[in-house]
């Protein structure tokens, strides 16, 4: 944990109107860093990861990458073209997946690099079927979403998202909208490329993935950042009474 | 009534001439949906607009073609625009602006419903990476778009077969007009309209059955 970090939100605040959603959220996001984001439902988790995907527009403060702007609450014409530039570097894992249904798997996994990365075709071809291996789909490779169980449409999003070989990789709730038994499979997915040094930041429900492949912990509470703790001493020894009360309601698991 | 003699023979011995009709009804129906096509295009990217004063002449066309009669609006083509603009217009002619015109108006909402039909977050996801807006609208938006838009263009379609009847009233010679000739001299109007009445009901039923078939297969993906 050295030097600055890759990606950083600096003392940022989100309105939507006259609602504050997110207030001075201060977050440094360093290398091989596995931050994942706890908190109960409208505390401003999936804002934040909105705004470190340039999807939102912070309303104050700024979204900083490897020492350079890229979003800030009227960004000049240098900021836009910082932008630009590490737009494909954060990738981001949606909660309802959002593969493009007319499309094959394959063709969800070439068509950014093709396109954005202007890769000759065969290229991003091979890619792609490297990354259908990983996550243990190579059988599904010409297969329509539509025909696929939730678990493995979620790991072609997270290929789709590894074919832009991102130096960071966003995750909003990946596993909620999968049934119990189908968590596991992406879950898997995603502790192995935190094994691998995959720099992540996971909005998550799951404890369990917090507690034992998490580096930080960051606790959100009514948009702020209530308490921040390395691995799993968050959950062995919650600082304030309000960490306290969220980890209840997971004793039982 | 029930000592109606049938002679339907009046109407086999002008079979051409009816069905010279029908060919005229489904030439201009298919000229008028590529008009309408390109006009609805039109009006839709007025209607989206960035700028007022397109967005206003756009939305204006759509409410006062969608909210005003469709005989009202073929009259006034045929009869005030070239009071307006000193030319002479065809019957034809004025029976497809008129019927293209008015479907533009319905399709351009037909556009609209399919470009908005598609989900943010797929859009959301080709910005995250990397996609500008314009190729995420031409290669994830326009082809789940269009395939929407398919059925509904095809329904336009059976409309305008049924709505081209109203050429008759300015005597454009489709196959109703062509029955009023016809039973003007037969004096037979119960054969001549039942007959064609049968076929425009086998042409406009199982193309409407069809589209039904293939909006409920799009929807099962
Ligand atoms: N686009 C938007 N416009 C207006 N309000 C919004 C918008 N997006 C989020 N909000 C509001 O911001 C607040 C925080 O929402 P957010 O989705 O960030 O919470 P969350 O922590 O992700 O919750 P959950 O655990 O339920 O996903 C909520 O009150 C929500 O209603
Ligand atoms: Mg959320």
């Amino acid at each position: 944990m050295s030097g600055t970090p890759i990606l950083l939100a600096d003392s940022v605040t989100k309105r939507f109107g006259a609602n504050q959603v997110l207030t001075r959220v201060s977050l440094p996001v360093t290398e091989r860093d596995v931050v994942c984001i706890v908190g109960p439902s409208g505390s401003g988790k999936t804002t934040l990861l909105r705004c470190f995907a340039l999807l939102e527009a912070p309303s104050e403060g700024r979204i900083v990458m490897q020492g350079v702007p890229i979003a800030t609450a009227n960004p000049d014409r240098q900021v836009k073209s910082a932008a630009r530039a590490v737009r494909s570097d954060i990738g981001m894992v949606f909660q309802h997946f959002n593969l493009w249904p007319h499309m094959s798997v394959l063709e969800n996994l070439i068509e950014a690099p093709m396109l954005v990365k202007k890769m000759p075709k065969d290229e991003a071809i091979a890619i792609a079927e490297g990354l259908l291996k990983k996550v243990d789909l190579s059988d599904k490779r010409d297969a329509y979403p539509a025909r696929l169980s939730g678990g493995q449409q979620q790991r072609v999003a997270i290929a789709r998202a590894l074919a832009m070989s991102p130096k960071v990789l966003l995750f909003d709730e990946a596993t909620s909208a999968l049934d119990p038994e189908l968590r596991r499979e992406v879950l898997l997915v995603m502790r192995q490329l935190a094994q691998e040094g995959m720099t992540m930041l996971v909005v998550t429900h799951e404890m369990g993935f917090a507690r034992h492949v998490g580096t930080r912990t960051v606790f959100m509470d009514r948009g702020e950042i209530v308490e921040e703790a390395p691995g799993a001493s968050f959950f062995d020894a919650p600082k304030t009474e309000r960490a306290k009360r969220f980890l209840q309601q997971f004793e039982d698991e | 009534m029930f000592k109606y003699q049938f002679r339907w023979d009046t109407v086999w011995g002008s079979f051409d001439f009816l069905m010279g009709g029908l060919e005229m009804t489904l030439i201009i129906s298919a000229i008028t949906l590529v008009l309408a096509m390109i006009g609805g295009l039109i009006i839709a990217l007025l209607d989206m607009s960035r700028f007022r004063v397109l967005r206003w002449i756009g939305v204006s066309i759509g409410e006062i073609v969608r909210n005003t009669p469709i005989l009202v609006q073929l009259l006034w083509v045929y009869y005030v625009l070239p009071i307006v603009f000193g030319i002479r217009i065809e019957a034809l002619v004025a029976l497809i602006i008129g019927l293209a015109l008015y479907q533009a108006a319905f399709i351009s909402e037909v556009y609209r419903s399919g470009i908005q039909g598609v989900p943010k977050g797929h859009r959301e996801a080709a910005q995250v990476l990397g996609l500008t807006p314009i190729q995420s609208f031409r290669r994830i938006v326009l082809p789940q778009a269009i395939r929407m838009t398919l059925p509904p263009l095809a329904s336009n379609f059976v409309q305008l077969i049924k709505f081209s009847s109203l050429g008759a009233v300015i005597s454009v010679s489709e196959i109703t007009r062509r029955g009023m000739e016809l039973s003007a001299t037969n004096f037979r109007p119960l054969e001549t309209f039942t007959f064609i009445a049968v076929v425009y009901f086998f042409i406009c039923w199982p193309l409407a059955m069809g589209i039904r078939f293939w909006e409920r297969r799009l929807q099962a993906r």
